[in-house]
């Protein structure tokens, strides 16, 4: 595996890379935004925010929180490990990290198919709209973190020589960032109105 | 590597602690669960995604997005 030395100190070489940081930063700026504005309409319209917010099942964020967050942990146990340059160790950290992703979809599909049993789709009113639209951007974000993950192991298991430390760095960044957005939305989504 | 474990059980606690809040009916919920939520978005940057080994420009800009956003969902609600 190639680990040329990179000076993390260095502003132009965050962990994982400035290009990938300058796409975390766009990502967390855009749901940002899009949070602020439901925010602003939730404070506008009090009672529908709330009454809607009563129709999503909480516990399936809070569970699908603790997926996530222990998907990271395995990630960045998996980064750890390739610095150590214990190769076998990493692709298995990689696994579960790519297993609790899949865990986490799995949630959100049970719970996406409930809503829609229930005609709660994302025309029945202001809430489900940014509910759909913010959760169901954010599964795609995943979904692009997995098949990155799943790129990674594959170059791990095949050819650990051609792997760039750099390049298992960014492919774990943008896995945490996918962490990093749902923390924003589960407390905004599923717990505040 | 252990540091890494300890981090792991900290945002468990504080994802337990979340659920906790929003059951009950407790005064300043939404300031706690905003607060809660900050603070685990801070160990993931800094300790997951090793933040805390980059250059000082790139904490200041991840702690001042999460200010910046903090403050203005504080504010609209």
């Amino acid at each position: 595996m190639e680990t040329v030395p990179v000076d993390s100190k260095n502003v132009y070489y965050p962990p994982g890379g400035i290009l990938m940081w300058i796409i975390i930063f766009l990502e967390l700026f855009t749901f940002g935004m899009a949070l602020v504005a439901m925010v602003y309409y939730g404070s506008l319209e009090r009672e529908l925010f709330h009454e809607s917010r009563l129709l999503l099942n909480a516990s399936y964020g809070a569970v699908n929180t603790v997926f996530l967050l222990t998907s990271g942990f395995f990630m960045a146990k998996s980064v750890m490990e390739l610095k150590r340059n214990h190769i076998e160790k990493s692709i298995r950290y990689l696994w579960a990290t790519m297993f609790l992703g899949c865990c986490f979809l799995v949630l959100k599909g049970l719970e996406y198919s409930l809503k829609m049993e229930a005609g709660l789709d994302m025309n029945y009113n202001l809430f489900f709209t940014f509910y759909w639209a913010l959760t169901f951007f954010h599964v795609i974000h995943v979904l692009v973190g997995l098949f990155i993950l799943g790129i990674t192991t594959y170059n791990l298991k095949k050819n650990p020589e051609g792997v760039e430390l750099i390049d298992v760095e960014a492919g774990a960044a943008f896995w945490h960032m996918c962490d990093l957005i749902w923390l924003l939305l589960f407390p905004i989504i599923y717990l505040i109105f | 590597m252990k540091q890494l474990n300890i981090i792991w059980l900290l945002l468990m606690i504080l994802t337990f602690g979340t659920a906790f809040i929003s059951g009950r009916d407790i005064n300043y919920a939404t300031l706690f669960i905003i607060g809660i939520a900050g603070l685990k978005f801070i160990l993931v940057s800094f300790e997951f995604m090793e933040l805390k080994k980059a250059h000082v420009l790139w904490k200041y800009l991840i702690l001042g997005f999460l200010g910046g956003f903090s403050a203005l969902l504080l504010f609209i609600v």
